[in-house]
C-alpha cells in the first residue's frame, strides 16, 4: 500500500528530489511550499522539477547526492549525505557522528 | 415541578457525574411522587447522554464511572417492589488468546457495566476454553470478543465454534469488535453483531439483550 | 438510469453508487466531522471535488503535476520479512535489505528502523543491537532515517509491567489508584523513550518516530509529549515525528494537562498545537475509518478534520494514510482504487505536507 501512495502522491525519493524536500521539512519544520522552494533554489531547479525524474537525475549526479541506480564510483550512503549537507546547508546527525570518529 | 422537568433534572444530574447531585435529584423526584421505574428511566437517559459525550471527547472514562456509581447509589435508595426483582443481563468480555491488547476492550467493559449490565471482564490473551467456562459459570447472556490484530482475529471464530461444540451457542449472543473486525467478518463467522466502538457496543447489547 | 461508479465500503467491500449518492455520503461524512470535532464544514466545491475524485474512471489516480509530497514510511524495515501482524509479506531478508529496498526500489522519501515488537519498552534490553543496526544503515542509506516504535504505554500495566491495570482499577471504582498507575506509567514511558533515543542519536539516527501516540489514552500522550520536550531540549536538531493512534485522545485519566491544555478529548487540530509546543518537527494526524460507512463518507470526514488541522499547523503534517485511517478501508490489502483516491484527495484538498 505505501507504494500506491508513493505512486499516487509521492516525490519518489532518490528517483527525483523527495528525500531532499523531506529533509527540510524534518530538519527545519518547513511546510511543503517553503521546503520545495528552499530545495529548488539550493539545487538550481524549478520547484516543478523536484518530482521530475528527468530533471533530477542529472542534478543528483552532478551534485554527488546519490542516485537511485547503483553507479560505480558515485557517492553513496554517508558520502552522498555529506554532499547533501553542503548543498542544503543543513547538518545531518550521522555525518557529524562519522566525522567525530575520524582521527586527525 | 412537572414530570418532564424532573426527568430532565435527573438526566442533567447524571451528566454532572457527581454522586451527591444524582442522589439529590433522585430524592427530589421521590418526594414529588415519581415512581421508581420512571426515576430509573430518567437516570438511564442521563447515562446514555454520558456515553454520547464520552464518544465526543467531552467526558472521560472516570466521569463515566462516577456517573455509573452515582446512579447505582441512587437506585439502591429506591423502593423497587416487583420491579426490583429484575435480574441484570450478564456479559462475558475479553480479548482472545494471543492478543495482549487490553485498553479498548476495558473501555467497552466499563461502558457496558455503566449501562447496567453485569460484566465479567476476563482480561486479555484469554484462552478460548476460558470463555466457555465463564459462560457456564455466570450463566451469561452475551460474550464480547475483542481482537486488535489480523493475526488473532480468528480467535473470535474459534470461540464461536467452541460455544457450538459445547451446545451453548443458542443460549448466548456473541458480539465482536477490535480494529480488524467488521460487520462482514461478524456475519462470516456467525457472530450476532459487530460494534465499532464502546458506545456502539452498549447500543448493540441493549438491542440484543433488553 | 443514472450511471453508477465503483466505490468501497469502509471494510473494503465493493459497492456501486450514483454521483448523487456519493455526494450525499460525502456531505454526511463531512457533517459528522463538524459535529464531533467542531471544525468548519467543507464547501460545496470541496464536496464536488470529492465526488469528482471518487467517480474518476481509472482504477488508480494520482495528484496533479507539481502537487507531489514526501511520503514518510513507518515500519518499512520489517515490511518485507515481517509477518501478518506487521502487514509484512514474509520474504526472508534483513532489516537493512528492507530499508534499502524501500529507498532504492520503491522510491520512499524517508525510512525508519524499527524492531519486530515495535514498542519502545522492549527496545531497552536490545538497544545495542538497534544502535549497531542504525550505524550500518546510516553508512549505506541516503534518505532521512528515523528510529521508530510505538510508545504503547499499556506495556507498563500488569501483567506486562509493574503498575496495576487502570482499566481494572476504574471498573472497581478505585479512581485515585487508577490515576496514580497511569501517572507512574507515563513517567516510565518518558524515561524509556528518552534513554533509548539518547543511545540511537549517538549512533547516528536522524531522529525519532513516535508512532501511534496516545494508544493507551491521555496518559500515553502525556508521557510521549514529555519525552518529545526532553529530547528537543537535549537534541535541538533532531527530527521528531509525533504520529497519533486515533482521531481523538481517549480520556482514561481525564485530568492530565500538557502545557496548560487538558489532553483528553483533543481532536487533530488541537493535538497538533501541543505537538508543536513539545518541540515536534512534524505531526501525523489520524482520522479513523468507520467500516460500516462508505468510502466517500469516510474520505469527506477525514478531509474535513485534516483540513482544519493543516490550517492551524505551523509544523509540517504527514497524514496517517494506512489501513483503516484517512478514509482508507480497514482491510489487510486495501484496494488500490481507494488508496490512490484517498491519497489524491488528501494531498490536493488539505495542503498537507506529506503522507
Amino acid at each position: 500500500m505505501p507504494i500506491a501512495h508513493i505512486m499516487a502522491s509521492g516525490m519518489t525519493g532518490l528517483r527525483a528530489g523527495g528525500d531532499l524536500v523531506a529533509r527540510m521539512e524534518l530538519s527545519k519544520s518547513m511546510r511543503i511550499k517553503d521546503a520545495k522552494e528552499y530545495v529548488a533554489k539550493k539545487v538550481g531547479v524549478d520547484v516543478f522539477d523536484l518530482a521530475d525524474e528527468y530533471a533530477m537525475r542529472d542534478v543528483r549526479e552532478e551534485l554527488g547526492i546519490g542516485v537511485i541506480t547503483s553507479v560505480p564510483g558515485a557517492p553513496k550512503g554517508i558520502a552522498a549525505k555529506m554532499n547533501i549537507e553542503k548543498v542544503l546547508g543543513t547538518k545531518i546527525n550521522c555525518c557529524e557522528t562519522f566525522r567525530n570518529q575520524l582521527k586527525q | 415541578m412537572d414530570k418532564q422537568a424532573l426527568l430532565k433534572e435527573l438526566s442533567d444530574a447524571m451528566v454532572s457525574c457527581k454522586a451527591d447531585v444524582i442522589m439529590a435529584a433522585t430524592k427530589k423526584a421521590v418526594d414529588a411522587g415519581m415512581s421508581s421505574v420512571e426515576i430509573i428511566d430518567g437516570l438511564a437517559a442521563g447515562m446514555t447522554e454520558v456515553g454520547d459525550q464520552f464518544e465526543r471527547g467531552k467526558l472521560f472514562l472516570p466521569h463515566v464511572m462516577m456517573a455509573a456509581n452515582g446512579m447505582q447509589k441512587a437506585v439502591d435508595t429506591l423502593e423497587m417492589g416487583d420491579a426490583g426483582a429484575t435480574v441484570k443481563k450478564v456479559i462475558i468480555n475479553g480479548t482472545v488468546e494471543g492478543d495482549v491488547h487490553d485498553i479498548g476492550k476495558s473501555i467497552v467493559s466499563t461502558m457496558l457495566q455503566s449501562a447496567g449490565f453485569e460484566v465479567h471482564d476476563l482480561g486479555r490473551d484469554v484462552p478460548i476454553a476460558k470463555f466457555i467456562e465463564a459462560v457456564k459459570e455466570y450463566n451469561a447472556d452475551m460474550v464480547g470478543l475483542s481482537a486488535l490484530m489480523t493475526t488473532t482475529l480468528n480467535g473470535q471464530k474459534d470461540v464461536i465454534e467452541l460455544l457450538k461444540a459445547n451446545g451453548l451457542r443458542d443460549n448466548v449472543k456473541v458480539m465482536v469488535g477490535g480494529a480488524p473486525a467488521t460487520t462482514t467478518w461478524a456475519e462470516k463467522i456467525g457472530a450476532d453483531c459487530y460494534a465499532e466502538n464502546a458506545t456502539e457496543a452498549v447500543d448493540r447489547a441493549k438491542e440484543l439483550l433488553l | 438510469m443514472a450511471t453508477e461508479y465503483v466505490l468501497r465500503m469502509g471494510d473494503g467491500k465493493r459497492v456501486f453508487m450514483t454521483k448523487d449518492k456519493i455526494k450525499e455520503e460525502a456531505i454526511a461524512g463531512a457533517g459528522n466531522a463538524v459535529d464531533y470535532g467542531l471544525v468548519p464544514d467543507l464547501s460545496a466545491d470541496e464536496i464536488d471535488k470529492i465526488v469528482e475524485i471518487c467517480a474518476m474512471p481509472g482504477k488508480s489516480v494520482a495528484v496533479e503535476f507539481g502537487m507531489e509530497v514526501p511520503v514518510t514510511h513507518d515500519i518499512g524495515t520489517i515490511r518485507l520479512d515481517g509477518d501478518q501482524g506487521n502487514s509484512g509479506v514474509g520474504i526472508p531478508s534483513s532489516r537493512l535489505v528492507g530499508m534499502m529496498m524501500h529507498e532504492r526500489a520503491f522510491g520512499a522519501d524517508t525510512m525508519e528502523l524499527g524492531h519486530i515488537d515495535y514498542s519502545y519498552k522492549p527496545v531497552k534490553p536490545i538497544v545495542s543491537n538497534e544502535c549497531q543496526m542504525m550505524e550500518v544503515a546510516q553508512q549505506n542509506m541516503i534518505v532521512p532515517l528515523f528510529y521508530g516504535a510505538m510508545p504503547n504505554m499499556g506495556l507498563y500495566y500488569t501483567p506486562d509491567g509493574p503498575f496495576e491495570n487502570p482499566g481494572d482499577l476504574l471498573k472497581a471504582f478505585k479512581l485515585e489508584e487508577a490515576f496514580a498507575s497511569m501517572e507512574h506509567s507515563a513517567e516510565h514511558l518518558t524515561r524509556d523513550i528518552v534513554w533509548i533515543m539518547q543511545k540511537l542519536m549517538a549512533s547516528g539516527a536522524d531522529g525519532v518516530n513516535l508512532d501511534t501516540t496516545a494508544a493507551a489514552g491521555d496518559a500515553d500522550a502525556f508521557g510521549t509529549l514529555n519525552a518529545v520536550k526532553a529530547l528537543r531540549a537535549e537534541f535541538p536538531e533532531m527530527y521528531i515525528e509525533v504520529g497519533m493512534a486515533g482521531e481523538s485522545i481517549i480520556g482514561m485519566h481525564g485530568m492530565l494537562e500538557f502545557e496548560g491544555s487538558i489532553l483528553a478529548g483533543l481532536w487533530p487540530h488541537q493535538q497538533v498545537k501541543l505537538a508543536e509546543k513539545a518541540g515536534a518537527s512534524i505531526f501525523g494526524p489520524v482520522v479513523n475509518t468507520n467500516t460500516s460507512r462508505s468510502f466517500s463518507w469516510n474520505l469527506a470526514r477525514a478531509i474535513t478534520f485534516i483540513k482544519e488541522c493543516s490550517k492551524v499547523a505551523k509544523i509540517p503534517l504527514h497524514v496517517d494514510m494506512g489501513m483503516g485511517v484517512g478514509g482508507i478501508p480497514m482491510l489487510e490489502t486495501p484496494p488500490i482504487d481507494a488508496v490512490t483516491r484517498a491519497s489524491k484527495a488528501m494531498v490536493e484538498m488539505t495542503n498537507v505536507d506529506g503522507l
